[in-house]
């Protein structure tokens, strides 16, 4: 008996000294591993397909794109990436547009057995032109489903290649189960993209769109093998091309399981290793002002990339335990909770006890505006209300206090707005201040009582004018923000209801037109002014075309100055004309601006600074950790107190004891 | 017996039936195609990408009723999809179900086999230990903790655990699970132990309860009076004929240990059928929830009948008719 309670108890200290918190092998204590986390696993991993931030999380290492943004410059810079320069718009004799894209030399696909299935011995192959003009096939094919299908129709012959491949689909259901390549083969290809040569391809457009180059920076337009897309058909027992990633980027994927962990490592095949001077080959060298300070150049600059032997990206759907993790030493970055920020962050910067620890903090404005928009259909804020419609926007905007709900909403994370254009973009100015974006009710009671509604008060019912806020969120955190935008409004006397109703019925309302203002917002998919001023173009209209613009402003004079920014390069004149779009904005008020927000990323000592990237896709192989500075914080952060274990086992035995005592007390 | 066991699985066949009725209806009362699309392609994709996923994933048919084609329904697809066991693809990223749940079973499967088995010996080791020593302090000290341990919420033994044995005292991992052998009991070790905490306090006062009503009996006392020692009454007479009750709740647990826990899976990490379960939910994904619940109904139908046997085994008197 007293053997067998000592063996035990020999065990249970044995147990207790294995016992350790590090979540991962001990083994890779030593290795440059980057550890980050998911919360919703990608969608997809197909390239012409993803058009989400978890989607592109994976993709953005894995698959390199034809051009890249430079990881350090602002505003946003292209520079080539698997391309050898950044293609140059060649205008035709007929007004359409042509562009050379050169690959270059010795781009290699990842090895992966689609390439032996039909090339028998084959690991991988070179990237070839005929590859980029297969991503562009499979953007134009219906049953790919390309959410920038609409976007790239300036693509000469794209949209009759579609037309093409669907009909004869649909004539023929056997044509439909020929391989993928040789399905766009026998319907002809696309007109305007051209295969010149083994690496040179001409893409022809037909209207001027400078915009083309940053979508040749986006995962969109990345070169994809057939082989892949033919061979990964979700039968037999084979993935599906959209959890099959084979790309050209420096990182491959080593583990795809969406429910724990993604883990990619280092592609030996990576073109930046054969070209070490590529500029997506090595940390750049020079960056914008302040970049030497906050650590961004360092001694990283001009080394060849990646730094990191390998990425984990484990699911963490809670933040707390994320975070929890992340103060241990198990995860490099994180974002910071909410419920925990004034702990963390007081005034701006990092708190002495997490300084430290060597804990930094990184804040950046994304490219992103969130605002408030109007129906300019309708009848009362809206454009056939003329000049009263007009007051009351302006005296609406000018109640609106962007900065303080930033304050109650988001611990002052972000900026607020005065146009719809974010910093880091062409045409952003800091020095702007939108006059109606000044907090003035006085100047808005005045503003109601020119638009003829004194005191908020509609003349012809007598009763305060009654307006309605559409939102597609129910949650309760949503009606919050709601209800402080809506109660501003109410001091002014105006009768304004919330109507949160489910995201279709919501939809429901805007394809009517039935809705009067709403808020929305919008994250760029590259940084031009475009992609922001476009919203409110009357091309884009929601109501006559079902575009984004869903404030369904239309007016003739902003519609010819943006005619006339979109196709310009980035010059003074440009500038000249967004300022002109500003100001005509500032004046109609289809949009309360209401901010930027800003993110905060927390990074232990160990790591290198990493730069908000924004718009990016390729993050990662500019990241570096030093593994052994980590092992040693980890180990001396998470030693184990034993004490309380041996308490419990000892208060068991004394409650116990005297039990089997009476026992056997009793048996005798 | 085999009449009764055709019985059985006939009414069993209309429940699930009536289950899958009803998740059909309270589905599409909430969402609509639309909504299911719009979460898979996401909100910048244009109308005719959400058309064409939706027609890619037969959601463009009617939904319950066709008059020119009365199979061409989404509710008979439901009906022919279920019950010919073809669960097709995720609405949320096209991964085939069978092979989740295949890849979920073994993770939830990894947590809750040890959970039972060691919950099993606690409650019932410990059950028999209070009554033993019923009216003493050990016992009523026992009644006390087990009512207090009852009473609080699994979500508080989560965060507590997670907060005390993980970021306190650093013994485990605070969440995460990883398959290889080299470190999956680190991971393991909290979600056994919170449902071990959750689970015993109630299993404690019902063993408890049922073993202290089987010791008031004849048979014991003729035992005692025969000389046998009390520890053998214990475990040789009185666990046998309280197995009744036990195995009631017992057996039904048993089919359940596949589909995994939905809070502990969630909180803790564990990629099982719990934890996408609840993902499912979250995406809008009917095709995988559809298929939780069936196979969840179906196990609840199974184990049912399972229990109705075990009764025969532990007590030779039950007869099934």
């Amino acid at each position: 008996m007293k053997r067998r309670l000592a063996a035990a108890a020999l065990a249970a200290a044995l147990a207790l000294s294995a016992c350790t918190n590090n979540p991962y092998p001990d083994a890779d204590d030593a290795r440059a591993i980057f550890y980050s986390a998911f919360d919703d696993p990608p969608k997809t991993l197909d390239p012409q397909v993803a058009y989400s931030v978890n989607d592109h999380l994976v993709i953005g290492d894995v698959y390199d794109t034809l051009l890249e943004y430079h990881y350090l410059k602002r505003p946003y810079t292209l520079m080539p990436g698997l391309l050898e320069e950044i293609p140059h718009p060649e205008p035709l004799p007929d007004g359409r547009i042509a562009y050379t894209l050169r690959l270059r030399e010795g781009a290699r696909f990842h090895a992966d057995p689609a390439f032996a299935h039909f090339t028998p011995g084959a690991d991988d192959r070179p990237v070839r032109a005929e590859d980029i003009a297969f991503a562009f096939q499979r953007i134009g094919d219906p049953a790919v489903g390309s959410p920038v299908f609409e976007t790239l129709v300036k693509i000469d012959g794209l949209r009759e290649f579609a037309e093409r491949l669907e009909a004869r689909r649909k004539q023929d259901p056997e044509f439909g189960k020929k391989r993928i390549d040789e399905q766009y083969r026998e319907v002809g290809g696309i007109a305007g993209v051209e295969v010149l040569s083994e690496r040179e391809l001409r893409l022809v457009l037909d209207e001027p769109y400078p915009q083309i180059r940053f979508w040749l920076a986006m995962p969109f337009t990345t070169p994809v093998p057939w082989e892949a897309v033919a061979y990964y058909d979700g039968l037999e027992g084979r993935d599906h091309f959209a959890e099959h990633a084979v790309g050209t980027g420096p990182f491959r994927i080593a583990r795809y399981d969406k429910t724990s962990l993604i883990a990619l490592e280092r592609a030996p095949n990576w073109y930046g290793l054969r070209h070490p001077d590529a500029p997506g080959a090595v940390y750049p060298s020079e960056g914008e002002p302040g970049d030497e300070a906050a650590g961004y150049l360092g001694e990283r600059a001009g080394k060849p990339l990646p730094f990191l032997d390998r990425v984990e990206f484990r699911r963490e759907k809670e933040t707390i335990p994320y975070f929890n993790k992340f103060l241990q030493g198990y995860y490099d970055i994180s974002s910071i909770p909410q419920e925990s920020f004034d702990k963390f962050v007081q005034e701006g910067t990092l708190s002495p006890e997490m300084q430290a620890r060597g804990m930094k903090l990184a804040k950046s404005v994304g490219p992103t505006v969130y605002y408030i928009g109007f129906n300019m259909d309708d009848p009362t804020v809206g454009a056939p209300a003329g000049e009263r419609g007009r007051k009351l926007r302006q005296a609406m905007s000018l109640v609106t206090d962007a900065e303080e709900y930033l304050r109650v909403f988001a611990n002052s994370r972000g900026i607020p707005a005065q146009s719809p254009i974010p910093p880091g973009i062409f045409g952003y100015d800091p020095e702007y201040k939108n006059p109606f974006r000044t907090v003035d009710p006085e100047r808005a009671a005045q503003l109601l009582v020119e638009a003829g509604y004194p005191g908020g008060i509609d003349p012809e019912t007598g009763r305060p004018l009654r307006l309605t806020f559409d939102t597609p969120s129910t949650d309760t955190r949503s009606l919050l923000t709601f209800q402080f935008l809506v109660d501003a409004w109410r001091r002014l006397g105006l009768d304004v209801e919330v109507a949160a109703t489910s995201y279709n019925q919501f939809q429901d309302k805007v394809r009517r037109g039935a809705f009067q203002i709403f808020q929305f917002g919008w994250v760029a998919d590259y940084p031009d002014p475009e992609n922001f001023l476009f919203l409110l173009w009357s091309g884009m209209a929601r109501s006559k075309n079902g575009g984004p613009n869903t404030a369904n402003f239309q007016n003739a004079e902003y519609d010819a100055l943006f005619d006339r920014m979109k196709v310009r390069e980035d010059d003074e004149e440009r500038l000249e004309l967004v300022r002109e779009m500003r100001e005509l904005l500032e004046r109609e008020r289809p949009w309360i601006e209401l901010f930027h927000p800003e993110g905060y990323a927390l990074y232990h000592g160990w790591v290198a600074p990493p730069k908000p990237a924004g718009m990016a896709f390729a993050v990662d192989k500019y990241r570096r950790v030093e593994p052994d500075a980590r092992a040693e914080l980890r180990e001396a952060w998470n030693r184990p107190i034993r004490w309380p274990a041996y308490a419990l086992a000892a208060a068991t035995v004394l409650v116990v004891l005297p039990g089997i005592a009476t026992w056997r007390r009793e048996r005798r | 017996m085999l009449a009764y066991l055709v019985r059985r699985i006939a009414w069993g066949f209309a429940t699930v039936l009536g289950v899958l009725l009803f998740l059909f209806l309270l589905f599409f009362m909430l969402a609509t195609p639309d909504d299911i699309a719009r979460r898979a392609v996401g909100e910048k994709a244009p109308q005719t990408v959400l058309d064409q996923w939706k027609a890619n994933h037969g959601y463009d048919k009617p939904r319950m009723w066709n008059p020119e084609s009365p199979a061409d329904t989404m509710l008979f697809d439901h009906f022919r999809r279920m019950l010919t066991f073809d669960f097709g693809r995720s609405d949320a990223d096209d991964t085939p179900i069978s092979q989740r749940l295949r890849d979920g079973s073994g993770p939830s499967l990894a947590f809750t086999v040890p959970l039972f088995v060691l919950g099993l010996a606690l409650g019932v080791g410990l059950s028999l230990f209070v009554a033993f020593f019923r009216d003493t302090y050990i016992d009523r000290a026992t009644t006390v903790i087990a009512v207090l341990m009852m009473s609080v919420s699994t979500l508080l033994y989560i965060i507590g655990v997670q907060f005390l044995l993980g970021k306190l005292l650093r013994w485990f991992p605070i969440s995460g699970f990883d398959p290889s052998p080299e470190v999956i009991l680190r991971f393991l070790a909290l979600p056994v132990i919170v449902g071990l905490l959750a689970g015993v306090g109630s299993d404690l006062r019902f063993y408890r309860t049922v073993f202290i009503e089987e010791t008031s009996r004849d048979y014991v006392r003729t035992a005692r009076a025969k000389g046998c020692g009390e520890g053998r009454i214990m475990t040789h007479h009185v666990l046998r004929n309280s197995l009744i009750p036990i195995l009631t709740g017992v057996v039904m647990a048993i089919p359940f240990l596949f589909t995994g826990s939905l809070l502990l899976e969630s909180f803790f990490g564990i990629p099982g059928l719990g934890a996408m379960t609840v993902d499912a939910i979250n995406a809008n994904d009917f095709s995988t929830l559809r298929v939780m619940v069936y196979i969840g109904s179906l196990l609840f139908i199974v184990g049912q009948i399972a229990t109705d046997f075990s009764y025969t085994l532990a007590d030779p008197r039950v007869r099934l008719g």
